[in-house]
Protein backbone atom coordinates (compact mmCIF):
# COMPACT_ATOMS: atom_id res chain seq x y z
CA UNK A 1 0.00 0.00 0.00
CA UNK A 2 1.22 3.32 -0.82
CA UNK A 3 1.96 6.52 1.36
CA UNK A 4 -0.74 8.52 -0.66
CA UNK A 5 -3.69 5.03 -0.44
CA UNK A 6 -2.82 5.27 3.82
CA UNK A 7 -3.79 8.58 3.98
CA UNK A 8 -6.89 8.09 2.07
CA UNK A 9 -7.86 4.83 3.83
CA UNK A 10 -7.28 7.00 7.30
CA UNK A 11 -9.27 9.83 5.19
CA UNK A 12 -12.25 7.88 5.02
CA UNK A 13 -12.74 6.65 8.29
CA UNK A 14 -13.87 10.42 9.13
CA UNK A 15 -17.39 8.74 7.55
CA UNK A 16 -19.77 6.51 9.29
CA UNK A 17 -19.65 2.68 8.90
CA UNK A 18 -22.67 2.66 6.31
CA UNK A 19 -21.19 5.45 4.04
CA UNK A 20 -17.89 3.97 3.98
CA UNK A 21 -19.70 0.24 2.18
CA UNK A 22 -21.57 2.60 -0.22
CA UNK A 23 -18.94 4.99 -0.90
CA UNK A 24 -15.86 3.99 0.28
CA UNK A 25 -14.11 2.64 -2.89
CA UNK A 26 -14.73 5.46 -5.07
CA UNK A 27 -14.54 8.18 -2.53
CA UNK A 28 -10.70 6.67 -2.28
CA UNK A 29 -10.13 6.89 -5.85
CA UNK A 30 -11.49 10.58 -5.99
CA UNK A 31 -9.13 11.29 -2.69
CA UNK A 32 -6.14 9.28 -4.62
CA UNK A 33 -6.78 11.52 -7.72
CA UNK A 34 -6.92 14.62 -6.05
CA UNK A 35 -3.36 13.93 -3.94
CA UNK A 36 -1.73 13.36 -7.34
CA UNK A 37 -2.35 16.47 -8.04
CA UNK A 38 -2.06 18.02 -4.82
CA UNK A 39 -0.04 16.16 -2.57
CA UNK A 40 -0.41 18.15 0.15
CA UNK A 41 -3.59 20.19 1.19
CA UNK A 42 -4.74 20.82 4.60
CA UNK A 43 -8.17 22.54 2.72
CA UNK A 44 -9.25 18.95 1.75
CA UNK A 45 -8.21 17.44 4.85
CA UNK A 46 -10.47 19.93 6.47
CA UNK A 47 -13.05 19.98 4.10
CA UNK A 48 -13.33 15.56 4.20
CA UNK A 49 -13.19 15.79 8.34
CA UNK A 50 -16.53 18.50 8.04
CA UNK A 51 -18.12 16.29 5.54
CA UNK A 52 -17.81 13.10 7.43
CA UNK A 53 -18.88 14.42 10.73
CA UNK A 54 -21.69 15.79 9.03
CA UNK A 55 -22.48 12.58 7.82
CA UNK A 56 -21.75 10.77 11.41
CA UNK A 57 -24.62 13.11 12.93
CA UNK A 58 -27.03 12.86 9.84
CA UNK A 59 -26.21 15.84 8.04
CA UNK A 60 -25.53 16.61 4.56
CA UNK A 61 -27.26 12.85 3.17
CA UNK A 62 -30.48 12.28 1.63
CA UNK A 63 -33.37 13.87 3.13
CA UNK A 64 -35.79 13.04 5.76
CA UNK A 65 -37.63 15.80 8.07
CA UNK A 66 -38.16 13.82 11.00
CA UNK A 67 -34.57 12.01 10.74
CA UNK A 68 -33.18 16.18 10.34
CA UNK A 69 -35.38 16.99 13.84
CA UNK A 70 -33.77 14.05 15.87
CA UNK A 71 -30.48 16.17 14.35
CA UNK A 72 -31.77 19.02 15.93
CA UNK A 73 -32.86 17.81 19.03
CA UNK A 74 -29.55 16.08 19.99
CA UNK A 75 -27.48 19.47 19.05
CA UNK A 76 -30.77 21.24 20.65
CA UNK A 77 -30.35 19.23 23.83
CA UNK A 78 -26.30 19.41 23.80
CA UNK A 79 -26.77 23.41 23.77
CA UNK A 80 -29.19 23.36 26.83
CA UNK A 81 -26.80 21.25 29.14
CA UNK A 82 -23.67 23.49 28.47
CA UNK A 83 -25.97 26.20 28.72
CA UNK A 84 -27.83 25.24 32.01
CA UNK A 85 -23.95 24.17 33.10
CA UNK A 86 -23.01 27.63 32.56
CA UNK A 87 -26.36 29.33 34.27
CA UNK A 88 -26.50 26.90 37.31
CA UNK A 89 -22.73 27.95 38.36
CA UNK A 90 -23.99 31.97 37.98
CA UNK A 91 -26.98 31.19 39.60
CA UNK A 92 -25.17 30.09 42.53
CA UNK A 93 -22.73 33.44 42.43
CA UNK A 94 -26.44 35.40 42.36
CA UNK A 95 -27.66 33.70 45.36
CA UNK A 96 -24.60 34.96 47.44
CA UNK A 97 -24.18 38.10 46.09
CA UNK A 98 -25.30 40.46 43.05
CA UNK A 99 -22.65 40.79 40.30
CA UNK A 100 -19.93 43.42 40.01
CA UNK A 101 -20.94 44.72 36.65
CA UNK A 102 -24.40 45.43 35.22
CA UNK A 103 -23.28 43.70 32.39
CA UNK A 104 -23.11 40.63 34.33
CA UNK A 105 -26.02 40.98 35.93
CA UNK A 106 -28.25 41.71 32.68
CA UNK A 107 -26.74 38.47 31.22
CA UNK A 108 -27.40 35.82 33.71
CA UNK A 109 -30.71 37.73 33.57
CA UNK A 110 -31.36 37.17 30.04
CA UNK A 111 -30.23 33.38 30.14
CA UNK A 112 -32.20 32.71 32.92
CA UNK A 113 -35.41 33.88 30.83
CA UNK A 114 -34.12 32.01 27.86
CA UNK A 115 -34.00 28.84 29.38
CA UNK A 116 -37.61 29.26 30.67
CA UNK A 117 -38.09 29.84 26.47
CA UNK A 118 -35.90 26.64 26.00
CA UNK A 119 -38.52 24.82 28.88
CA UNK A 120 -41.67 26.67 27.12
CA UNK A 121 -40.79 25.53 22.83
CA UNK A 122 -39.63 21.85 24.25
CA UNK A 123 -43.13 21.47 25.81
CA UNK A 124 -44.64 22.83 22.90
CA UNK A 125 -43.09 20.88 20.70
CA UNK A 126 -43.33 17.53 22.81
CA UNK A 127 -47.10 17.51 23.07
CA UNK A 128 -47.88 16.95 19.67
CA UNK A 129 -44.97 14.63 19.36
CA UNK A 130 -46.32 12.63 22.38
CA UNK A 131 -49.99 12.82 21.24
CA UNK A 132 -48.44 11.34 17.86
CA UNK A 133 -46.64 8.47 19.97
CA UNK A 134 -49.94 8.10 21.59
CA UNK A 135 -52.06 7.63 18.87
CA UNK A 136 -49.54 5.26 16.96
CA UNK A 137 -49.37 2.74 20.48
CA UNK A 138 -53.20 3.22 21.03
CA UNK A 139 -53.65 1.69 17.44
CA UNK A 140 -50.91 -0.76 17.79
CA UNK A 141 -48.66 0.89 15.36
CA UNK A 142 -46.13 1.94 17.27
CA UNK A 143 -44.13 -1.25 17.82
CA UNK A 144 -41.22 0.50 15.92
CA UNK A 145 -41.27 3.37 18.61
CA UNK A 146 -41.40 0.48 21.41
CA UNK A 147 -37.40 0.11 22.49
CA UNK A 148 -36.66 3.89 21.92
CA UNK A 149 -39.14 5.26 23.62
CA UNK A 150 -38.56 2.87 26.55
CA UNK A 151 -34.74 4.02 26.29
CA UNK A 152 -35.83 7.70 26.37
CA UNK A 153 -38.05 6.97 29.65
CA UNK A 154 -35.54 5.05 31.42
CA UNK A 155 -32.96 7.89 30.66
CA UNK A 156 -35.46 10.44 31.48
CA UNK A 157 -36.21 9.12 34.92
CA UNK A 158 -32.97 8.74 36.16
CA UNK A 159 -31.61 12.06 34.80
CA UNK A 160 -34.72 13.20 37.20
CA UNK A 161 -34.31 11.19 40.33
CA UNK A 162 -30.51 11.31 39.94
CA UNK A 163 -30.91 15.47 39.74
CA UNK A 164 -33.11 15.23 42.87
CA UNK A 165 -31.12 13.61 45.35
CA UNK A 166 -27.88 15.19 44.52
CA UNK A 167 -29.14 18.29 44.34
CA UNK A 168 -29.76 18.45 48.46
CA UNK A 169 -25.76 19.13 48.07
CA UNK A 170 -26.69 22.81 45.90
CA UNK A 171 -23.69 25.20 47.36
CA UNK A 172 -26.31 27.73 46.99
CA UNK A 173 -27.92 27.46 50.03
CA UNK A 174 -26.14 27.54 53.42
CA UNK A 175 -28.89 29.27 55.73
CA UNK A 176 -29.86 31.26 52.41
CA UNK A 177 -32.66 29.53 50.83
CA UNK A 178 -33.98 32.93 49.22
CA UNK A 179 -30.75 34.39 49.62
CA UNK A 180 -30.17 38.31 48.68
CA UNK A 181 -31.51 38.77 45.11
CA UNK A 182 -34.34 36.66 44.49
CA UNK A 183 -33.36 35.78 41.20
CA UNK A 184 -35.05 32.34 40.72
CA UNK A 185 -36.08 29.50 42.79
CA UNK A 186 -33.54 27.74 45.01
CA UNK A 187 -35.13 24.75 44.31
CA UNK A 188 -34.97 24.92 40.41
CA UNK A 189 -31.03 25.80 40.28
CA UNK A 190 -30.38 22.91 42.20
CA UNK A 191 -31.81 21.01 39.95
CA UNK A 192 -30.04 22.27 37.46
CA UNK A 193 -27.12 22.21 39.56
CA UNK A 194 -26.95 18.45 40.12
CA UNK A 195 -28.52 17.56 36.55
CA UNK A 196 -25.25 19.38 34.87
CA UNK A 197 -22.18 18.50 37.61
CA UNK A 198 -20.39 15.99 34.92
CA UNK A 199 -19.82 19.55 32.67
CA UNK A 200 -16.88 20.55 35.02
CA UNK A 201 -13.17 21.04 34.76
CA UNK A 202 -12.37 19.02 37.28
CA UNK A 203 -11.78 16.14 34.76
CA UNK A 204 -8.54 17.41 34.16
CA UNK A 205 -7.49 17.06 37.85
CA UNK A 206 -7.97 13.82 38.71
CA UNK A 207 -6.41 14.64 42.33
CA UNK A 208 -8.96 16.98 43.51
CA UNK A 209 -11.62 14.35 41.77
CA UNK A 210 -10.62 11.90 44.04
CA UNK A 211 -11.52 13.95 47.61
CA UNK A 212 -15.29 13.94 46.12
CA UNK A 213 -17.52 11.68 47.81
CA UNK A 214 -18.20 8.06 46.20
CA UNK A 215 -21.63 8.83 45.19
CA UNK A 216 -21.32 12.30 43.91
CA UNK A 217 -18.37 11.38 41.12
CA UNK A 218 -20.70 7.93 40.59
CA UNK A 219 -23.63 10.79 39.77
CA UNK A 220 -21.00 12.77 37.36
CA UNK A 221 -20.10 9.45 35.86
CA UNK A 222 -23.75 8.36 35.20
CA UNK A 223 -25.39 11.39 34.62
CA UNK A 224 -23.96 12.25 31.44
CA UNK A 225 -25.17 8.58 30.34
CA UNK A 226 -28.69 8.74 31.47
CA UNK A 227 -29.12 12.14 29.35
CA UNK A 228 -27.38 10.85 25.95
CA UNK A 229 -29.88 7.58 26.61
CA UNK A 230 -32.47 10.32 27.24
CA UNK A 231 -32.08 12.24 24.26
CA UNK A 232 -30.64 9.80 21.82
CA UNK A 233 -34.05 7.69 22.79
CA UNK A 234 -36.30 10.97 21.64
CA UNK A 235 -34.15 11.74 19.10
CA UNK A 236 -34.42 7.91 17.40
CA UNK A 237 -37.93 8.05 18.23
CA UNK A 238 -38.63 11.13 16.72
CA UNK A 239 -36.94 9.25 13.74
CA UNK A 240 -38.83 6.89 13.44
CA UNK A 241 -42.34 8.45 13.74
CA UNK A 242 -44.10 9.81 10.68
CA UNK A 243 -45.11 13.41 11.65
CA UNK A 244 -47.96 15.18 9.09
CA UNK A 245 -47.10 18.20 7.41
CA UNK A 246 -48.90 20.25 9.56
CA UNK A 247 -47.18 18.97 12.76
CA UNK A 248 -43.98 19.11 10.80
CA UNK A 249 -44.51 23.04 10.18
CA UNK A 250 -45.25 23.49 13.48
CA UNK A 251 -42.22 21.96 14.64
CA UNK A 252 -39.91 24.08 12.09
CA UNK A 253 -41.50 27.36 13.48
CA UNK A 254 -40.50 26.37 16.56
CA UNK A 255 -37.01 25.12 15.94
CA UNK A 256 -36.58 28.53 13.86
CA UNK A 257 -37.89 30.30 17.57
CA UNK A 258 -35.03 28.35 19.06
CA UNK A 259 -32.04 28.87 16.56
CA UNK A 260 -32.29 33.14 17.77
CA UNK A 261 -32.96 31.86 21.34
CA UNK A 262 -29.82 29.88 21.23
CA UNK A 263 -28.18 32.82 19.33
CA UNK A 264 -28.99 35.25 21.91
CA UNK A 265 -27.92 33.04 24.72
CA UNK A 266 -24.57 32.67 23.53
CA UNK A 267 -24.32 36.25 23.03
CA UNK A 268 -25.27 36.80 27.03
CA UNK A 269 -22.88 33.96 27.78
CA UNK A 270 -20.48 35.91 25.78
CA UNK A 271 -21.35 39.63 27.73
CA UNK A 272 -20.93 37.79 30.96
CA UNK A 273 -17.33 36.38 29.49
CA UNK A 274 -16.02 39.85 28.26
CA UNK A 275 -17.18 42.16 31.11
CA UNK A 276 -17.68 40.06 34.59
CA UNK A 277 -14.83 39.48 35.69
CA UNK A 278 -14.75 37.70 39.04
CA UNK A 279 -16.75 39.69 41.12
CA UNK A 280 -17.61 39.59 44.51
CA UNK A 281 -15.63 37.12 46.19
CA UNK A 282 -14.73 35.47 42.76
CA UNK A 283 -18.42 34.02 42.60
CA UNK A 284 -18.83 35.08 38.74
CA UNK A 285 -15.61 33.54 37.93
CA UNK A 286 -14.83 33.27 34.17
CA UNK A 287 -12.79 29.38 34.01
CA UNK A 288 -11.86 27.52 31.29
CA UNK A 289 -14.50 24.93 31.00
CA UNK A 290 -16.57 27.97 30.63
CA UNK A 291 -15.20 28.84 27.57
CA UNK A 292 -15.18 25.41 26.24
CA UNK A 293 -19.02 25.43 26.55
CA UNK A 294 -19.66 28.44 24.62
CA UNK A 295 -17.45 26.85 21.68
CA UNK A 296 -19.62 23.77 22.32
CA UNK A 297 -22.64 25.91 22.43
CA UNK A 298 -21.74 27.63 19.01
CA UNK A 299 -20.82 24.64 17.30
CA UNK A 300 -24.25 22.71 18.39
CA UNK A 301 -25.95 25.68 17.49
CA UNK A 302 -24.71 25.30 14.13
CA UNK A 303 -25.19 21.78 13.48
CA UNK A 304 -29.27 22.86 14.88
CA UNK A 305 -29.28 25.59 12.52
CA UNK A 306 -28.78 23.18 9.83
CA UNK A 307 -30.48 20.85 10.37
CA UNK A 308 -33.88 22.98 10.76
CA UNK A 309 -32.87 24.12 7.46
CA UNK A 310 -32.59 20.95 5.91
CA UNK A 311 -35.95 20.18 7.27
CA UNK A 312 -37.58 23.06 6.20
CA UNK A 313 -36.02 22.27 2.73
CA UNK A 314 -38.01 18.75 2.39
CA UNK A 315 -41.56 20.02 3.52
CA UNK A 316 -41.01 23.30 1.14
CA UNK A 317 -44.17 23.62 -1.26
CA UNK B 1 -38.67 20.27 -3.24
CA UNK B 2 -35.65 20.50 -4.96
CA UNK B 3 -35.76 24.90 -5.05
CA UNK B 4 -33.17 24.59 -2.46
CA UNK B 5 -31.66 21.66 -3.10
CA UNK B 6 -29.85 22.04 -6.14
CA UNK B 7 -28.37 25.42 -5.23
CA UNK B 8 -24.95 25.68 -4.79
CA UNK B 9 -22.19 22.40 -5.64
CA UNK B 10 -25.18 20.93 -6.51
CA UNK B 11 -25.90 22.79 -9.81
CA UNK B 12 -22.53 22.62 -10.98
CA UNK B 13 -22.53 18.89 -10.91
CA UNK B 14 -25.75 18.64 -12.41
CA UNK B 15 -25.04 20.89 -14.84
CA UNK B 16 -22.07 18.51 -15.61
CA UNK B 17 -23.73 15.72 -15.42
CA UNK B 18 -26.46 17.30 -18.36
CA UNK B 19 -23.51 16.43 -20.56
CA UNK B 20 -23.21 12.52 -19.83
CA UNK B 21 -22.54 10.32 -16.95
CA UNK B 22 -19.17 11.07 -15.16
CA UNK B 23 -17.74 9.29 -11.79
CA UNK B 24 -16.34 11.84 -9.40
CA UNK B 25 -13.01 12.88 -10.74
CA UNK B 26 -14.05 13.93 -14.15
CA UNK B 27 -17.31 16.01 -12.23
CA UNK B 28 -14.25 17.47 -10.29
CA UNK B 29 -12.27 18.41 -13.58
CA UNK B 30 -15.16 19.00 -15.81
CA UNK B 31 -16.67 21.68 -13.06
CA UNK B 32 -12.92 23.36 -12.56
CA UNK B 33 -13.24 23.75 -16.39
CA UNK B 34 -16.28 25.63 -17.34
CA UNK B 35 -16.92 27.39 -13.51
CA UNK B 36 -13.58 27.80 -12.64
CA UNK B 37 -14.49 26.11 -8.98
CA UNK B 38 -12.54 23.01 -7.61
CA UNK B 39 -15.29 20.99 -5.60
CA UNK B 40 -13.53 19.40 -2.59
CA UNK B 41 -13.63 15.91 -2.54
CA UNK B 42 -16.12 15.92 0.72
CA UNK B 43 -17.74 18.49 -0.51
CA UNK B 44 -18.64 16.62 -3.46
CA UNK B 45 -19.46 13.09 -2.07
CA UNK B 46 -22.05 15.38 0.09
CA UNK B 47 -23.57 16.94 -2.51
CA UNK B 48 -24.02 13.83 -4.94
CA UNK B 49 -25.52 11.61 -2.01
CA UNK B 50 -27.89 14.43 -1.29
CA UNK B 51 -28.61 13.98 -4.97
CA UNK B 52 -28.93 10.76 -5.18
CA UNK B 53 -31.68 10.86 -2.15
CA UNK B 54 -33.83 12.82 -3.86
CA UNK B 55 -33.86 11.08 -7.28
CA UNK B 56 -32.59 13.62 -9.15
CA UNK B 57 -29.08 11.91 -10.14
CA UNK B 58 -28.48 7.56 -9.92
CA UNK B 59 -25.37 5.91 -9.62
CA UNK B 60 -24.29 3.30 -12.38
CA UNK B 61 -22.32 0.23 -12.22
CA UNK B 62 -18.91 0.51 -10.65
CA UNK B 63 -16.27 0.86 -13.43
CA UNK B 64 -13.34 -0.53 -11.71
CA UNK B 65 -13.36 0.78 -8.44
CA UNK B 66 -14.64 4.42 -9.92
CA UNK B 67 -18.58 4.49 -10.12
CA UNK B 68 -20.38 7.15 -12.54
CA UNK B 69 -23.37 9.23 -11.93
CA UNK B 70 -25.72 10.30 -14.46
CA UNK B 71 -28.78 12.83 -14.36
CA UNK B 72 -32.19 11.38 -13.74
CA UNK B 73 -34.75 12.72 -15.76
CA UNK B 74 -36.24 14.26 -12.46
CA UNK B 75 -33.15 15.95 -12.56
CA UNK B 76 -33.17 17.06 -15.72
CA UNK B 77 -36.44 19.19 -14.70
CA UNK B 78 -34.84 20.65 -11.41
CA UNK B 79 -32.10 21.79 -13.29
CA UNK B 80 -34.04 22.89 -16.13
CA UNK B 81 -36.48 25.05 -13.77
CA UNK B 82 -33.38 26.33 -11.72
CA UNK B 83 -31.04 27.87 -14.40
CA UNK B 84 -34.12 28.98 -16.24
CA UNK B 85 -35.14 31.41 -12.64
CA UNK B 86 -31.31 31.91 -12.52
CA UNK B 87 -30.92 33.50 -16.22
CA UNK B 88 -34.45 35.51 -14.97
CA UNK B 89 -32.26 37.05 -12.68
CA UNK B 90 -29.52 37.65 -14.83
CA UNK B 91 -31.05 38.96 -17.52
CA UNK B 92 -32.48 41.57 -14.92
CA UNK B 93 -29.60 42.54 -13.68
CA UNK B 94 -27.93 42.93 -16.48
CA UNK B 95 -30.56 45.30 -18.08
CA UNK B 96 -30.18 47.45 -15.01
CA UNK B 97 -26.64 47.59 -15.22
CA UNK B 98 -26.92 48.46 -18.51
CA UNK B 99 -29.43 50.62 -18.20
CA UNK B 100 -28.10 53.23 -15.38
CA UNK B 101 -24.14 52.37 -15.35
CA UNK B 102 -24.40 51.94 -19.98
CA UNK B 103 -22.96 48.84 -21.75
CA UNK B 104 -19.81 46.84 -20.75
Amino acid sequence: MTRAEKRARWLVLWYPRAWRERYGDEFSELLLADMAERPRSWSRAFDVARSGAAARVGLGGAVHAGARLAVFVCSGSAFVLFGTAIWAQLAIGWQWSRPATPATSAAIIAMSCLLAGFVALAALGAAPVLWTIATRFATRRGRALARPFAVFLVGAVVAVLGARHFAAGWPGTGGHPWAHQHLLPGRLAALAWAETLSVTSYWAHPGALLGFPPDELLWMAASPVALVAAVAGGARTLGRLELSPRVLRFELVLARLACWAMVVFVAAACCWIAAGGTGPRNLFHVGAIDVVAVVAMVATLLVARQAGADARATIAP
Amino acid sequence: MAKREIAGPATLILSSLAEGAKHGWALTKDVEEFAGVRLAPGTLYEALNRLEGLGLIEALPNDDRRRPYRLTAAGAAALREHLARERQVVDVGLSRLAAKWGAA
